[in-house]
């Protein structure tokens, strides 16, 4: 999902209530993460619609003196929008230290907290979700509670299980670290000789196809010259997205909260 | 707000003398072919050009002539103005002056390193020997048209209070119209002019001022009608953002049209596209403004494509409403009033286990220019299927953004819209989400734009047909079109470098 800037493309974090004023010491790494990442992740860095949450960030969780943020700070995440900032190494500490205090923060601060928490999540109904599990809404076609879906209670949780189920490749929070990430939508490709190429999708336009074939190359051709099947499993989840009711929603996430074994 | 003339170097003399480069301001009411001397091009908003080099029968024959790389890392996200043979283009804090013809820079301006937002910027307006920039800092600034020095600087808005500047000023007479942007905290909406030859403050318009509500920035350039004597500008969304219990009502003038006389300032009609909006959906989006016939009836309407996914045509005299209907997927409304605004439904209200929203904070559509074709009787505008969910719970306080939402889906779709209808007459996959592009039609039954993919594409107005495609990057700017030596030429920004396409000699 490209990142679309507006200037009221982002959310923010927690700002001081009215009447009160912003702590006057700024730190150099405060200064550079608002202005080169804030817009995205929220000038305190509670994240947003197009950038998450750090301090609420399992990455930032793991990281230790940047060896897990660094890399990413600098050759940035362009599958998901964010571009690399190739900043010097002092400047990239900096602002590596300036999300460590934000989460510092926030963790020792609740009440300010714009955070979405399991039990906000938690008003719908289990057994009525099961129930639009297996009927309206037909995700028992592709999907089962002892099959794929075994243990994802577990290995997802709060609003990151919420945004999968909803769409999962929606939202940067609901990655786990080191999780493959590979495009879920597959094609196969048919050459004018009648030759098959089939793999996951890695670029499609009016113009262009590409995939990453059998052996891991990646290979593209000129959509004129070829037939394209494409077979796109999450398809469903987008159909869906139109036909739940907020109800829904939650009840589905009841249901799938219980999917912990 | 502290205002007042920055110390600098001399002012220019109040009266522009309009002599080898200079811009005579009545080019605005009537552009001539070699000029794109405005943000939209001309007052109307309808991203229309009438030159007629380029049809659909030769346009794929459309050639590289030279890239201007600006070496930033930042995409480019503003119209390109040209005037007399220079074209200028900017970026936050930056601005070149180009040559119409090769592309190479004539100058280059710098303003100095500033801690405010860097999100993006739109295009200058040119008067006389004078080029004005806003900045993310929110100064307005004029710089000699001739050498790229500052002439004089003011204060637009205290950028520390959270106030921002990315917008193209608007022109109208001896009024320069320029608006901020500002969304984390709660401040007043303002639109302000200033007299283009010193700074002076001449006149504010406030959307919002006392509150409980915030917001209503105005930060995308509006229209003009000169035969009535309004300008019209679309207003931003209100703050707190979502929390809606803190601020009941309506929330007036956000997220509105609003219709002012340029001479004062003062409101003379206003329409609310999303009333008590608590999605984020502003309705910044350009108000086109359309003259030709609504149902058999003449009409001087205006067209609005809203961030909140209705499209609306109204009559700009009076405001009254013509025409209210959704382009997209939208679930937020329980009805259309009597004015023809959609009724909030208060069930989706963000709330503390979320709500799924159709369109997502994105919109159905945003900053992207759109462009009327009169004679296909089409609107296309660059649009959004989406969905998001926001959450607000009583703890998330009423200050600045009070409350969180997340992307969940989203698909870019170029649409034409049958204005006498509202019915989509075709529709263009753009391969992937969001696109950063606005259109350009012209007379020839071309359309310009840019995909989701890095494409410039070139497509048939009549019916989206795709004509021509260039992979130049991901395209953030609206193209524009002007006529040198004969020859026409096409601009549209691939990531950070300008291209300039023309027809072989």
């Amino acid at each position: 999902m490209q990142r679309i800037l507006t200037a009221c493309l982002l959310w923010l974090a927690a700002a001081p209530v009215s009447g009160q004023t912003r702590a006057a010491a700024v730190s150099p790494g405060e200064t550079l993460f608002q202005a080169q990442c804030g817009f995205c992740h929220g000038r305190d860095a509670t994240g947003g619609a197009s950038g998450p949450d750090l301090t609420d960030s399992e990455l930032v969780a793991q990281d230790r003196n940047g060896d897990k943020l660094g890399p990413v700070i600098r050759t940035g995440r362009p599958e998901r929008g964010m571009p690399g900032f190739p900043l010097s190494d002092p400047d990239l500490k900096s602002v590596i230290d300036f999300i460590h205090a934000r989460k510092a923060a926030v963790d020792k601060n609740p009440g300010r907290r714009r955070r979405v928490t399991i039990a906000d999540l938690s008003t719908g109904n289990a057994d009525a979700g099961r129930a639009y599990f297996n009927g309206a809404g037909g995700c028992a076609a592709c999907h089962s509670p002892t099959g794929d879906l075994a243990s994802v209670g577990a290995r997802y949780r709060g609003l990151g299980l919420l945004m999968r189920f909803l769409y999962p490749t929606a939202g940067n929070a609901t990655q786990l670290p080191g999780e493959p990430r590979q495009n879920p939508v597959t094609v196969t490709v048919t050459l004018p000789t009648g030759e098959t190429v089939t793999g996951p999708l890695v670029f499609r336009d009016e113009f262009t196809i590409a995939l990453r074939d059998a052996d891991g190359w990646f290979r593209s051709w000129p959509q004129s010259a070829v037939k394209v099947s494409v077979k796109d499993p999450v398809q469903a989840h987008a159909d869906q997205l139109g036909k739940y009711t907020d109800d829904d929603v939650h009840n589905l996430f009841a249901y799938l909260q219980t999917l912990v074994k | 707000m502290a205002r007042g003339l920055a110390a600098c170097a001399a002012i220019v003399g109040a009266s522009a003398a309009l002599i080898g480069q200079a811009l005579d301001p009545s080019l605005l009411l009537a552009p001539t072919k070699d000029s794109w001397p405005s943000y939209h091009g001309d007052y109307s908003g309808r991203r229309h050009s009438a030159l007629t080099q380029i049809t659909p029968e030769n346009v794929r024959q459309l050639g590289l002539q030279w890239v201007f790389q600006t070496g930033r890392p930042d995409q480019l996200k503003a119209s390109p103005i040209v005037v007399n043979g220079v074209i200028y283009i900017s970026a936050p804090d930056h601005l070149w002056a180009l040559d119409a013809r090769s592309g190479r820079q004539i100058w280059h301006y710098t303003h100095p390193e500033n801690q405010a937002f860097h999100i993006g910027h739109r295009g200058v307006a040119v008067y006389g020997d004078l080029v004005y920039l806003t900045t993310p800092d929110a100064y307005l600034i004029a710089l000699g048209a001739k050498d790229g020095k500052v002439r004089w600087k003011v204060t637009i808005a205290d950028w520390k209070k959270g106030y921002w500047s990315t917008m193209a000023p608007l022109l109208i007479r001896n009024h320069l119209l320029v608006g901020v942007s500002g969304d984390f905290d709660n401040l007043p909406g303002l639109l302000q002019s200033f007299d283009p030859t010193n700074g002076e403050l001449q006149w504010t318009f406030y959307t919002t001022k006392d509150g409980p509500h915030f917001g209503g920035q105005m930060w995308m350039t509006g229209t003009y009608d000169p035969e009535l004597n309004l300008t019209y500008w679309g207003t931003g969304n209100p703050t707190p953002v979502l929390n809606g219990p803190a601020r009941p009502g309506p929330n007036l003038y956000t997220n509105s049209i609003v219709a002012l006389n340029p001479e004062t300032g003062k409101l003379v009609w206003h329409f609310q596209a999303t009333p008590h909006d608590t999605h984020d959906w502003d309705a910044n989006e350009v108000p086109v403004l359309v003259d030709g016939t609504f149902r058999g009836q003449p009409a001087k309407m205006l067209m609005h494509a809203s961030r909140g996914g209705y499209f609306f045509v109204l009559d700009r005299a009076t405001g009254r409403n013509l025409l209210t209907r959704p382009f997209g997927p939208v679930n937020w409304a329980k009805g259309i009033d009597e004015k023809g605004q959609p009724i909030p439904d208060p069930a989706k209200e963000p709330s503390r286990d979320g709500v799924l929203m159709a369109p997502n904070e994105a919109g159905l559509t945003n900053y992207r220019s759109p462009s009327v074709d009169t004679r296909e009787g089409l609107f296309i505008v660059s649009a959004q299927d989406s969905y998001g969910i926001y959450f607000f719970k009583p703890e998330h306080g009423d200050y600045g953004w009070a409350g969180a939402d997340y992307n969940i889906w989203g698909k870019g779709l170029l649409k034409a819209i049958d204005y006498q209808t509202g019915d989509i007459k075709w529709t263009k996959d753009l391969h992937g989400g969001a696109a950063g592009a606005g259109v350009l039609t012209t007379t020839t039954g071309v359309l310009f734009t840019g995909d989701s993919a890095g494409n410039a594409i070139a497509l048939r107005t009549r019916d989206g047909a795709t004509l021509w495609n260039s992979g130049i990057g991901r395209v953030g700017t609206a193209p524009v079109t002007y006529e040198l030596d004969g020859r026409q030429y096409l601009l549209i920004g691939g990531g950070s470098s300008l291209f300039a396409f023309a027809l072989p000699r």
